[in-house]
């Protein structure tokens, strides 16, 4: 499955999908809290909501489902593809009420691994063709954030796999403390965006329909990310960034990606890019989580806009002059 | 390959014996009573349409009732010469009458997914089975019994009655549970094969046990060993799946042709399965086995729908496409009529009887 030339709906049939957001946080960050907040707020759309804990939720909503988070191993030859066949079933089965809804919210358990979430739509032909995955959000507690990174391998993985990262209960931590936690999650996921929060008090339009892995959006938020090198434990989840100015073969590319997800999927949680293919007028989106990848056209360059390839991973024990050296040879001759 | 649907046929049989209706919504599922009188179409706006069989050719007769607060994701003939039960994402479990009239039979606090019955001939001794989550309820045909309530490790995706009712079997992860509808005793016979099993058919003649996985192929179990079968190489999943009703053919979707494994001659194993017909780059979404004659039907993604000889590979298409999947495709226990749905909320009867 690390098959990256699989065509991808083009950016109308996007646009068609339904979207799906994955809300992960440790336990006691405040998810259902920031749940509760966006299904309360004045926005004029319906969400259905995949939650755990059946009637935590303080708000009345007869698209509230209960799941169990059944997980399974593919049998695809992917070492780590575990996917989560129950989301299959009521995603599946919630698009035969299609009208009835604008979105779709997943709640995950606190000590969850969101790759299975995430892998659920690489893999499922008919998630694929009828939803799409707006964003992962993050939630995390600033009072307790440092020590639950410390403690726990899978906090670390929510904040790697996170497009949105809420940094909750602000006001429990003073400005410098603050600044450390975001410093400490920046040296983890360097693009994700970052809002603070104090009651799940965040606004809508963070959080929502984050267009999935624009990543020129989230390197907007960056600005110094690119030009950060200083990452150096490398046994630890980090972010790795690339640019190459010239146009890609598209071949070269999938060929050499390919290569690096079957090999490393295990350590690169995720991978995503906006690549610029040669002889092509529309921007090529790439995303991968683990060994799983797709990729799809989103659309033309901006004008005046620089047609630069980007390539982020996030991961464990990522060689960075092999990888950019890799990324650098896919230039088209 | 021989044949594919040409549509320089003139006008099809849903034309000259049939009816059409445009509902609201997707139309989930179809099943007609065990009396073959009266077709019931579900959907996914929770409403159910009957249609008599004096109304077969008249769609604007047809009676449509909002019946769940919400998707309706199961209906089979109840247990019983006539009427339905349907279950739905409202948690519920619900009878319905040949009248219309509306019985709760279950309210409980997951989505009912699956319902399937079984009947003796006579119309008389009768089982209910429901899955909700982990959990298949065994009722006495009246549907406020319960006979017991069987545990499975994950949420079981399919259910299905031997053709005796003395077992029923449900696919799962990692493989299937088959158990005695009559024991004292609860004792599973766990069927194992890891991986998601995401359908389930049984054999008329009881010997094999077969499930569709989500890596687009089936498994199999011959249940006089348990020997393991393998049928591979779809392009999709398999979303459905019904056995011949003499059990030489498992007739199956998830190709752009009719599949159909033998199992005679040593088959399946080590045997190709055979096409009967299909629409070139369209996907077969669903497919019903004729009760008497050697015919079987399939609906495509496109909302074609043919019907195809097992033995002389001649095709008769019985309605073309233009719209959504066919999501619903059932014959009617005396064979006299095909109903079918789609996707886009259009439902047919074809009228199958002699003239």
């Amino acid at each position: 499955m690390s098959d990256t030339a699989q065509a991808a709906p083009d950016a109308a049939a996007q646009n068609a999908l339904v979207p799906v957001t994955v809300l992960t946080g440790f336990l006691g960050a405040g998810k259902t809290t920031l749940l509760n907040h966006i299904l309360t707020a004045q926005h004029g759309r319906k969400y259905a909501v995949v939650v755990n804990e059946f009637g935590e939720l303080g708000v009345d909503n007869d698209l509230v489902v209960d799941a169990d988070e059944e997980v399974f191993e593919m049998n695809n030859g992917c070492i780590c593809c575990t996917v989560r066949g129950d989301l299959i079933r009521i995603l599946g089965n919630l698009m035969k009420r299609r009208a009835k809804f604008d979105g779709i919210i997943v709640e995950t358990t606190g000590l969850a691994d969101p790759a299975p979430v995430a892998q659920t739509f690489f893999v499922d032909e008919d998630v694929r063709g009828r939803t799409r995955l707006d964003a992962v959000v993050t939630v995390v507690d600033a009072y307790n954030v440092i020590q639950t990174l410390e403690e726990s391998p899978e906090a670390v993985n929510q904040i790697a796999f996170a497009d949105v990262i809420i940094l909750n209960k602000t006001d429990l931590v003073d400005e410098a403390g603050l600044e450390a936690i975001e410093k400490r999650i920046r040296s983890i996921n360097a693009v994700a965006r970052l809002h603070r929060a104090r009651r799940g008090d965040v606004k809508l339009s963070d959080v929502l329909d984050q267009g999935g892995f624009d990543l020129q959006r989230a390197l907007e938020h960056a600005p110094h990310f690119l030009e950060d090198t200083s990452h150096s434990h490398e046994a630890d989840v980090t972010s790795l960034s690339y640019e190459v100015e010239e146009p890609l073969d598209a071949a070269k590319f999938q060929a050499w990606i390919g290569a690096v997800l079957q090999e490393q999927g295990a350590d690169i949680l995720r991978a995503k890019g906006i690549l610029n293919y040669a002889g092509e007028d529309q921007r090529f989106a790439f995303q991968a989580v683990h060994m799983m990848a797709d990729g799809g056209f989103i659309g033309p360059w901006k004008e005046g806009e620089p047609r630069v390839s980007r390539l982020v991973f996030i991961g464990r024990n990522l060689n960075r002059p092999q990888l950019r050296r890799g990324f650098e040879s896919c230039r088209a001759k | 390959m021989s044949d594919t649907v040409n549509d320089a046929m003139g006008p099809t049989l849903l034309e000259r014996r049939g009816a059409i209706r445009q509902l609201e919504g997707h139309v989930t599922g179809c099943a007609i009573a065990r009396d073959s009188q009266q077709v019931a179409f579900v959907t996914g706006e929770g409403d159910v349409v009957l249609a008599d069989r004096a109304d077969w050719g008249r769609a604007d007769a047809w009676n449509v009732q909002t019946v769940h607060d919400g998707a309706i994701l199961a209906v089979a003939p109840d247990a019983a010469p006539t009427g339905f039960l349907t279950g739905g994402d409202d948690n519920t479990l619900r009878r319905m009458a040949a009248d219309g009239s509306v019985s709760d039979l279950v309210r409980g606090r997951r989505w009912i997914e699956h319902v399937t019955t079984w009947c003796d001939d006579k119309g008389k001794g009768g089982v209910i089975a429901f899955a909700s989550g982990r959990q298949v309820e065994l009722r006495d045909a009246g549907g406020h019994g319960t006979l017991k309530v069987l545990e499975h490790p994950s949420t079981v995706s399919g259910i299905v009655f031997d053709a005796k009712g003395k077992r029923i079997a449900a696919s799962h992860y990692n493989g299937a549970s088959m158990w005695f509808v009559q024991a004292k005793v609860d004792t599973v016979r766990p069927l194992e094969w890891k991986g998601s099993h995401i359908g389930i058919a049984i054999h008329p003649g009881g010997e094999a046990l077969v499930t569709s996985m989500q890596e687009s192929e089936l498994h199999g179990w011959r249940l006089s060993d348990g020997h393991n079968m393998r049928m591979s190489g779809y392009p999709s999943k398999v979303q459905s799946m019904a056995f011949t009703r003499n059990g030489k053919w498992l007739v199956t979707s998830g190709a752009d042709t009719i599949v159909m494994w033998p199992f005679f001659g040593g088959g399946p194993m080590g045997k190709p399965p055979a096409e009967a017909g299909g629409i070139p780059g369209v996907m077969c979404t669903r497919v019903a086995c004729h009760p008497v004659h050697d015919i079987v039907a399939a609906g495509f993604a496109d909302g074609s729908v043919l019907m195809a000889d097992t033995g002389a590979q001649r095709i008769l298409p019985v309605c073309m496409g233009g719209g959504e999947a066919v999501s619903a495709l059932a014959f009617s226990p005396d064979g006299c009529a095909l109903a079918f749905g789609t996707e886009d909320g259009r439902a047919s009867v074809v009228d199958l009887s002699a003239r």
